[in-house]
């Protein structure tokens, strides 16, 4: 359907999880480009170099080196090129104080990493996919933290 | 009024008794004529001559007497007019007696009043020249008045800009002090919610130091079993795994691995906070003695020379601070630039506060200043306070293993010996940790 690739970004300094992500991709339908940043600063670095092209969606993850999750959506929600930028914040733990700021700071989901990879791979595709339709409205409380509905095929 | 008849009566007798006596006169006169008339008569033949002369005379004489008698009935006509006159003359004494006493009593009447007057007068005079007198002192006590007037009337202006000052900032005041019974309402109420905080932190605080410490106590089980496991089966299954599960097993290694690393460091973490702590005056090499044989292997492999010749005694809690060294060099050692030799340097002396560039020294309290400096990679200035926050890491886990604990627990011990850290680098010119603490506990 889509001839231009999704242009995804994965914040994550953990290299399985990274490498889960990229394994969750590589199964969907849709065709996708991922670039990985292993902590905050490079991220932001990307981000803002006149040469990157803005991606489709961002996927960052919490607790990272340099410069956390926290840090870097309220620098990508101030900045006038990319404060469109749908991001997905995932992260270990879910902590209700910490959902509760994310969805302040303008993040567009919440997700938990899964532990069965299944479920893992799952999650990722169908939030893609779910982006890549063009649902990112303004996102409420009810539909802020991702869950993943069984019946659907991807 | 009989004085006055009597008067009257008196000049009458006298008018009376001069008419008689005139009358005697006349008498006597004619008396004096007949006796001159019978010598003439008896001179008569020897003066014939004579007696008609006499004859004239008499004659003449006649005359004279009618003229007397007609100059004696013009003297009682006179005579009559007088006493009219003199009738008249003493009505006329008899009111001017009336009047006179009139006068003579208005006189006296005057003359008292004069008198009255006089003394009145006097006492006016007197009384003028008080007034005077007083008049000068009031004037002289007017200008005074005047002067302390002008006087009063700047000071009162004075007064009204006071006045108006005064009743601005009491205004301010009032306000200020509104503000400040609200603020202090609100500090009183703040005040016990933080005691109360406070109180429902130290007993959260002991739940979960005590909650750390027994979970990774029972965490080291499990874990320990995972590894055990993982280990059987890569031993027994080695030749049936394919490469991809074989890799995913050594993740899963490494994974345990790392878990038992954080859960160690959590567990020291906690031992800080929960462990006696006894000051002990303690020789600094002894420590960085024990700590250099402890890391013995890593200062081999990193060809790594510490200096730490210039060391002298501290008031520290022992097995903390050797806790602390050993920290501060692994890390050294960890962050050390691959290209050059690791060279650490330790120092330590005793200086009052204000001899160091620390601002959150006394400036007139002693402090123990150590200083571990090293040559390695170092890191960018503005993370020198990052670094020291519990799983803050500057990089990624594959290329630097660690939990991002070990620098929280130094800054914990130096806190504990009421001490401050400071780290001081730039990325690749090594790194320098200044520790102060106080020489009295």
């Amino acid at each position: 359907m889509n001839l231009k690739a999704l242009d995804i970004v994965l914040a994550d300094d953990d290299i399985d999880d990274c490498i889960f992500f990229k394994q969750a991709l590589d199964e969907l339908q849709i065709p996708t480009h991922l670039t990985t940043m292993s902590d905050g600063e490079k991220l932001m670095e990307y981000l803002m170099d006149k040469t990157t092209l803005i991606p489709d969606m961002l996927f960052l993850d919490l607790n990272m080196p340099r410069k956390n999750g926290f840090e870097c959506l309220a620098e990508i929600k101030i900045n006038q090129k990319l404060n469109q930028l749908p991001v997905v914040v995932f992260s270990t733990f879910f902590e209700q104080e910490t959902v509760n700021r994310l969805y302040e700071n303008g993040a567009q989901y919440f997700i938990r990493k899964p532990s069965g990879f299944s479920q893992y791979k799952n999650t990722i595709q169908q939030l893609v996919t779910f982006i890549s339709q063009g649902n990112t409205p303004e996102p409420t409380m009810e539909t802020f933290v991702f869950k993943i509905q069984d019946g659907l095929k991807i | 009024m009989t004085k006055r008849k009597e008067s009257v009566e008196h000049v009458l007798k006298v008018a009376q008794a001069e008419l008689l006596l005139q009358r005697k006169e006349n008498k006597k006169l004619a008396l004096d004529l007949g006796i001159a008339n019978k010598k003439l008569a008896l001179l008569d033949k020897d003066k014939s001559k004579r007696a008609a002369e006499l004859i004239i005379a008499n004659i003449e004489l006649a005359f004279q007497e009618d003229e007397k008698r007609k100059r004696a009935k013009e003297l009682g006509l006179a005579n009559k007019e007088l006493v009219f006159q003199n009738k008249e003359k003493g009505k006329r004494a008899e009111e001017l007696a009336v009047a006179n006493k009139e006068l003579a009593f208005q006189d006296t009447e005057k003359e008292n009043r004069a008198a009255e007057l006089v003394i009145a007068n006097k006492e006016l005079l007197f009384q003028n020249k008080e007034k005077e007198s007083r008049a000068l002192e009031l004037g002289i006590a007017n200008k005074e008045l005047v002067f302390q007037n002008k006087e009063k009337e700047s000071r009162a202006a004075e007064l009204i800009i006071a006045n108006k000052e005064l009743v601005f900032q009491n205004k301010e005041k009032g306000d200020r002090a509104a503000e400040l019974v609200i603020a202090n309402k609100e500090l009183a109420f703040q005040n016990e919610e933080k005691e109360k905080r406070a109180a429902e932190l130290v007993i959260a605080n002991k739940e979960l130091l005590a909650f750390t410490y027994i979970s990774s106590h029972d965490l080291q089980e499990p874990l320990r079993k995972i590894q055990t496991f993982v280990t059987i089966i890569l031993q027994d299954e080695n030749i049936n795994l394919s490469e991809s599960n074989k890799y995913n097993f050594k993740r899963m290694q490494l994974a345990a691995g790392r878990m038992q690393q954080l859960i160690d460091d959590l567990l020291a973490f906690s031992r800080i906070s929960t462990a006696e702590r006894k000051f002990e005056k303690t020789e600094l090499k002894l420590i960085m003695d024990e700590v250099r044989a402890e890391l013995k292997d890593v200062i081999q492999e990193k060809k790594a020379t510490i200096e730490a010749d210039e060391l002298g005694h501290a008031y520290i809690v022992p097995f903390q601070f050797r806790q602390l060294m050993y920290n501060l060099i692994s890390n050294a050692l960890k962050f050390s630039n691959p290209e050059v030799p690791s060279r650490i340097l330790i120092k330590s002396e005793i200086q009052l506060g204000s001899k160091f560039n620390n601002k959150k020294l006394s400036a007139k309290k002693q402090y123990c200043h150590i200083s571990v400096q090293d040559n390695g990679i170092g890191f960018e200035s503005r993370f020198s306070e990052r670094i020291f926050e519990v799983f803050q890491k500057l990089h990624g886990k594959e290329l630097y293993v660690g939990t991002g604990i070990g620098l929280a627990i130094v800054k914990k011990i130096v806190e504990n010996h009421n001490g401050f850290i400071t780290a001081t680098s730039e990325l690749n010119k090594g790194a320098t940790f200044d520790i102060y603490i106080p020489t009295e506990t």
